[in-house]
């Protein structure tokens, strides 16, 4: 199926079905705002960071900025007209407005899409879950305090919390009224109705989007060329949106592509699928289990939001320096699986990232999955250093595999960081300085002064070469000294 | 459903006075537009539509100060479909009218900043007047831009105070701590972005609805730009997400925009910035270097301040001006000194101009000064809780520019509310007691601490892991500065009208702040009746009076202040009129005598003498005073800094609906805890570095304390419900609180904002080095 100018794109808001119009790349928020006249949703940035024009797509908390229509066909969106029934506020709002949870209001329907989804998942409203659930959605006016008061409240609420009539605020006069308003015989207030279908002017930033069912097919496209492969857009959306990505060329749709999704153990390893979210990583119990650090790299992306759309093959194809996965996977010995009309190759990580932004990858050629070996005692451990602790990119990041032999020593050591260089990179004469040694304190000290000097950070608008050489050296001296998870467990989480 | 843990307890603690008089003022009421913002039915500008709006895409220097030769369209675009309009357009004055006349509408002759408009284009979607964009082409020559504030010469406003005599009372002091303290630009983030939308009217006039905070501040500029008479203008203000002091002066030169592409296309036309276009276009908080001499005699009396500000203004002056004025009055802090002289200069660079934000200069020099104090408890040795304690103002104390203070002085009340609450001097014996232990003295070096350990390896995985608390005190005049009240003269008006309703007029805006629930909840207070029977007209200055704008913290205090003396007027009349109770009658009285309205203007308060050219005398009505202990654990291996727990105590006279006052106090606490922490818009070479959300970060969630808010009630006895302000006060100090948290923590001072993990860890590695060095030489 291809969808481009000219084909509707069906699916429901809030329970109404409706159709949108135009290049499949447009985005979810703009169809919900511009076509369907629901302006509750907001945009505060066009890229993944505020949160504010949070919905939920299929019961998960997306954000509407980075969601290509095309991706949307056939799915169920939630918006915050959607929340309140029969004029009546629903016990989440209720909590908000006796919480004083409402300040300017901008970031509340997406502050409330989140905390819908929090509610829906039964996790136990601890501060900290509640925190985290709404990392993703940034607001300005409250700290936070009463946010997080009014969602515990709203989830601890057995019965629903008893219901004021809402106070509504006596208008003057309609919210809009102004002399120049077209005389309709609509009244002021009257909801917004879904207008459909509504044929968008042209916009050369929104390319067509080309959905495949099936991955040869996704391959044959591939192999035409003239393609740019999405899935869950976290990173093209934003460069379609800021002009750093060609809206020429057209988009090869892989979100429906389910055989690339899937987390399984396969002989002694572990077999990740590339359309595999950071969600389903976190939240996959084979992961958890066997592979603990890429678990908790998972649940350090972004947030909510990023993670319910971001991908694993997303990234290691983006392919930045700061990307979270990249440093795991070069630690833990993986190999990126990739396909073509060619037939399949297995592309060693440390053969993968070939410069900035650069991969090995064939331009006919798809990651499918990530293969990851799990030697039996192996520990691997990853650390990142962000901007901050939720929504973060990051300065830095440290990942450390190795097994310990009888004798207390480590073997098989493997230290790759994120963030201090072109590409990720390995650290072979950090890792010589660690190999077969007891981690000691002396051991420790070495291996940092050793990755001091093996790395080549840069000064940008993140952070320093400064700090990044002398915080990368302090954290592996920290991981060797702790010698295990337990660092990761008491950083500042 | 698991059980949780239920907590629905407020974490604000109300100091139990008793409660305004009673029904409704005084009451944590919900606010009353939460409802339309829960569910998506508030309309900001962004939401609304007229049909055949245009929309409007501004050209912007790329050049941090350039000659400009020309604007060329290029011939292979097709510009029939498009206005662009650029300085010669103007149909009145060039300039946006501010203070002062420097900011010119649209560019001409030079650029002075990156960003700077320099022309407009309007086009019947979005896709094409971006395509038009790419197709303008400015003809620049570069010219050499001043980007070094200490090396500028053009100064667009400087102050000096000084009482006693501050070189004498240096050269004898016992003591003299020096600092110099550098504070970054801080970008609002509102999370609303600018916006406009511009409406022709057939009269040839225009309406322009949009985000604001002081619609009549928008209403002048476009009268001077626009050459338009009051008749034929009319500002509405939208539903405005946030605004912090970025959406004081910033929208009039927006407004103008969005009009003059209106007129000129006779369509609507609407102007949203991305928040790419309005980081890098619109006001950061100014940055400053402060330095800083404090003499301290041997028995621990503080004799003598000696400050010096220097504060960025950008290109242009816009309110720089007012600006360094509060920082010049705040920056010896609230500590009674009998020798001062503070001198202050701000100066341009070809920066984007700096402007309004949230405690408007003093969050800047009270990190200064909140910074010497701790140093000076250091140097004395003992607790900063208590020499603070030992400075603070006392009524009857008199401050640097000669006030007396009268009444309504609670530093020490709200410092020993705040210390109180976070048990400061327990906290603090902890960690002096950890620092102690990590080795070396109050030294923090990893290699020590690991040396201390005999195992060589880690138990619990946390000791890298420092904690510190530090504590800060504040002041924060309320309203304008100085004459500044009297000569805004506001008005706002009360109204039973002909059908019975009681309207209440003025043109102070809701910007998430909560006026369009405190102020009617004052005059249904005073009235006697229930709080849903009192109306706020639209903010459309075709229809409200000047009420001044919403800044300075003066919405509750000084307009609140008008709408009691207004209603009890009004209540007066009607009752003399009826001789019963206004609640009982008067709706008996409308059918008799029909509309009742009373204006009230703003005719200053008592006792209040201000002399602007020596800046001497009665600086602010009032002041609001406020503590805050912060709590963080820092992590040594890198710097990252985790602030735990915020305890902020605030003054704000009368809290008139606790809810909102603890809603005000917590943002703001966050707002400070960012600017000391994480947040910095970094310009380089004239250009913002950080234009992207993913780079400009705020703290989330994650990053938030547990804030716990503590009001104070001292009331004003200047107004007539005894509230000062409060909105701008708890942004003043969580930023040196935070940072003495830090140093308490790790050992080392921090002297410039943000206390970035860069900062901290070069400061950690100092200490090191220097411990290090020193046991080598032993």
């Amino acid at each position: 199926m291809t969808i481009s100018i000219g084909t509707a794109v069906r699916f429901t808001v809030n329970g109404v079905p409706v159709v949108a119009e135009g290049p499949g790349s447009r985005r979810l928020l703009d169809v919900l705002r511009d076509d369907l006249g629901l302006t509750g949703t907001k945009e505060g940035c066009g890229e993944g960071e505020c949160g504010a024009c949070s919905v939920l797509l299929d019961g998960r908390v997306v954000n509407s900025c980075l969601v290509p229509i095309g991706q949307v066909a056939g799915g169920d969106v939630r918006t915050v007209e959607g929340l309140a029934t029969d004029g009546r506020l629903g016990a989440l709002q209720e909590a908000f407005l006796q919480g004083g949870a409402v300040q300017c209001g901008f970031c509340t329907p997406g502050m409330l899409a989140s905390a819908a989804a929090f509610l829906a998942s039964r996790t136990p409203p601890t501060d900290e879950a509640v925190r985290e659930a709404i990392a993703g959605n940034l607001c300005r006016c409250t700290g936070y305090t009463k946010i997080v008061e009014a969602i515990q409240v709203a989830a601890g609420a057995e019965v629903p919390v008893e219901r004021s009539e809402p106070p509504e605020a006596p208008t003057w006069g309609a919210p809009f009224a102004s002399p120049e308003r077209p005389a309709s015989g609509e009244p002021a207030t009257a909801p917004p109705s879904l207008r459909v279908p509504v044929r968008p002017p042209a916009d050369a930033r929104r390319p067509d989007l080309v959905a495949v069912r099936t991955l040869p097919e996704a391959l044959h496209r591939l192999a035409e060329g003239g393609y740019r492969p999405i899935a869950g857009g976290t990173d093209l959306m934003v460069g379609l949106e800021a002009g750093t990505a060609d809206p020429s060329v057209p988009l090869l749709d892989l979100w429906a592509l389910d055989e690339l999704r899937g987390i399984r153990l396969e002989g002694s390893g572990l077999v990740l699928g590339a359309l595999t979210t950071y969600a389903e990583l976190r939240a996959s119990p084979v992961v958890r289990e066997h592979l603990p650090a890429v678990a908790r790299m998972a649940g350090g992306v972004g947030a909510v939001q990023i993670q319910n759309r971001g991908t694993l093959g997303g990234n290691l194809v983006n392919a930045s320096p700061a990307g979270d996965t990249l440093p795991l996977l070069l630690a833990a010995d993986a190999e990126i699986v990739v396909q073509s009309v060619r037939g399949e190759r297995a592309i060693p990580a440390t053969a993968f990232w070939t410069g900035y932004r650069r991969t090995a990858l064939a331009p006919d050629e798809l990651v499918v999955g990530v293969r990851v070996p799990l030697p039996p005692a192996r520990h691997v451990v990853f650390r990142k250093i962000g901007t901050r602790r939720a929504q973060s990119i990051a300065k830095a990041s440290v990942a450390v595999a190795w097994r310990t032999d009888e004798s207390g020593a480590w073997r098989d050591v493997r230290v790759a960081l994120g963030a201090v260089a072109e590409r990720a990179i390995r650290a072979p004469e950090t890792e010589a300085v660690l190999e077969g040694r007891v981690p000691a304190r002396d051991v420790a000290d070495e291996a940092a002064r050793v990755v001091a000097r093996e790395i080549t950070p840069i000064d940008d608008v993140r952070s320093t070469a400064e700090y990044r050489r002398a915080a990368v050296a302090r954290v592996l001296r920290r991981i060797v000294l702790e010698g295990g998870d337990a660092v990761a467990e008491a950083k500042l989480a | 459903m698991p059980t949780t843990e239920r907590r629905v307890a407020p974490r604000a603690i109300v100091d139990s006075r008793p409660p305004l008089a009673g029904r409704v003022a005084g009451r944590s009421v919900p606010r009353r537009d939460a409802t339309a913002r829960l569910t998506g039915q508030a309309r900001y500008v962004a939401d609304l539509e007229l049909a055949g709006t245009w929309h409007g895409v501004t050209v912007r220097a790329t050049e941090p100060r350039a000659r400009l030769l020309g604007i060329d369209l290029d011939p292979a675009f097709d510009w029939s479909r498009v206005v662009v309009l650029t300085a010669k357009d103007v149909p009145g004055d060039n300039v946006v009218q501010f203070a002062v006349d420097d900011q010119p509408v649209l560019a001409i002759g030079e650029v002075r900043h990156v960003g700077e408009p320099v022309a407009l284009i309007a086009a019947p979607d979005l896709p094409t007047a971006l395509a038009a964009r790419d197709h303008v082409v400015l003809r620049t020559e570069p010219l050499p831009p001043v980007l070094d504030p200490m090396a500028s010469e053009c100064v667009f406003a400087h102050f000096e105070i000084a009482k006693g005599d501050p070189d004498a009372a240096l050269a004898g002091a016992d003591l003299v701590i020096e600092g110099t303290y550098t504070v970054g630009r801080q970008e609002q983030l509102y999370l609303e972005t600018q916006g406009m939308l511009a409406v022709p009217r057939e009269d040839g006039g225009v309406t322009v609805h949009g985000s604001m905070q002081c619609p009549y501040y928008v209403h002048a500029a476009l009268r001077r730009a626009l050459a338009l008479d009051d008749a034929h203008l009319s500002v509405v203000q939208s539903e405005t997400g946030g605004g912090f002091g970025g959406k004081e002066e910033f929208p009039s030169g927006l407004a103008i925009h969005a009009a003059m592409l209106a007129m000129r296309s006779g369509r609507p036309v609407r102007m949203i910035y991305d928040r790419h276009e309005d980081l890098v276009a619109t006001t950061k908080r100014h940055p400053a270097i402060i330095r800083s001499r404090m003499g301290i005699s041997r028995d621990g009396r503080l004799v003598a301040q000696d400050v010096d500000v220097v504060m960025d203004a950008g290109a242009y002056a816009t309110l720089s001006h007012v600006v360094l004025s509060r920082g010049t009055i705040h920056a010896g802090g609230p500590y009674a000194c009998p020798n001062v002289r503070i001198r202050s200069r701000a100066v341009m660079t070809n920066t984007p101009p700096s402007g309004a934000f949230r405690g408007f200069g003093a969050p800047q020099v009270e990190f200064a000064a909140e910074m010497q104090v701790n140093r000076a408890a250091e140097a004395l040795g003992i607790s900063p809780a208590a020499l603070r304690e030992r400075w603070a103002y006392r009524v009857g104390d008199v401050t640097a520019t000669g006030q007396v203070l009268r009444d309504s002085v609670a530093a020490v009340t709200v410092l020993e509310r705040a210390v109180g609450a976070s048990r400061f001097e327990e906290v603090r014996a902890a960690a002096a007691g950890a620092r102690a232990a990590r080795g070396a003295g109050d030294g923090v070096a990893p290699e020590r601490a690991s040396a201390a350990d005999p195992r060589g390896r880690a138990g619990a995985g946390r000791e890298h892991l420092a904690h510190g608390i530090g504590v800060a005190l504040g002041w924060h005049g309320a309203g304008f500065t100085g004459s500044g009240e009297a000569n805004l003269a506001s008005v706002v008006a009360l109204e039973v009208t002909a059908d019975g309703r009681i309207v209440l007029y003025t043109d102070s805006t809701e910007i998430g702040q909560g006026s369009r629930t405190v102020l009617p909840q004052l005059v249904a207070e005073e009235l006697g009746v229930d709080l849903d029977l009192v109306h706020v007209a639209p903010t459309d200055t075709s229809i409200v009076p000047n009420s001044g704008p919403t800044v300075a913290s003066r919405t509750t205090m000084v307009v609140g202040g008008l709408l009691v003396t207004a209603a009890r007027r009004l209540r007066a009349e009607v009752e003399a009129r009826t001789g019963r109770p206004f609640a009982a009658s008067y709706l008996d009285d409308v059918r008799g005598h029909g509309a009742t309205r009373v204006t009230e203007r703003f005719a200053g308060y008592p006792g209040i003498a201000w002399d602007e050219p020596s800046h001497l005398g009665d600086a602010y009505p009032a002041y609001g005073w406020t503590a805050v202990v912060a709590e963080v654990d820092v992590d040594l291996d890198t710097g990252e800094v985790a602030v735990r727990r915020v305890v902020s105590a605030d003054d704000v006279g009368r809290a008139v609906n606790p809810l909102l006052a603890t809603g005000q106090i917590e943002g703001g606490t966050l707002q400070g805890v960012g600017y000391a922490t994480i947040e910095e818009a970094r310009v380089d070479g004239g250009r913002l570095l950080n234009d992207r959300l993913a780079t400009c970060v705020v703290p989330t969630s994650m990053d938030a304390p547990e804030i716990e808010s503590i009001l104070v009630e001292e009331p004003f006895s200047g107004a007539p419900h005894g509230a000062k302000g409060l909105g701008e006060l708890p942004m003043d100090v969580p930023a040196p609180a935070v940072v003495a948290a830090i140093q308490d923590a790790t050992g080392a001072w921090i002297h410039d904002l943000p206390a970035s993990p860069e900062r901290i860890l070069a400061a950690l590695r100092e200490r090191e080095a220097g411990i290090g060095g020193r046991e080598a030489a032993r």
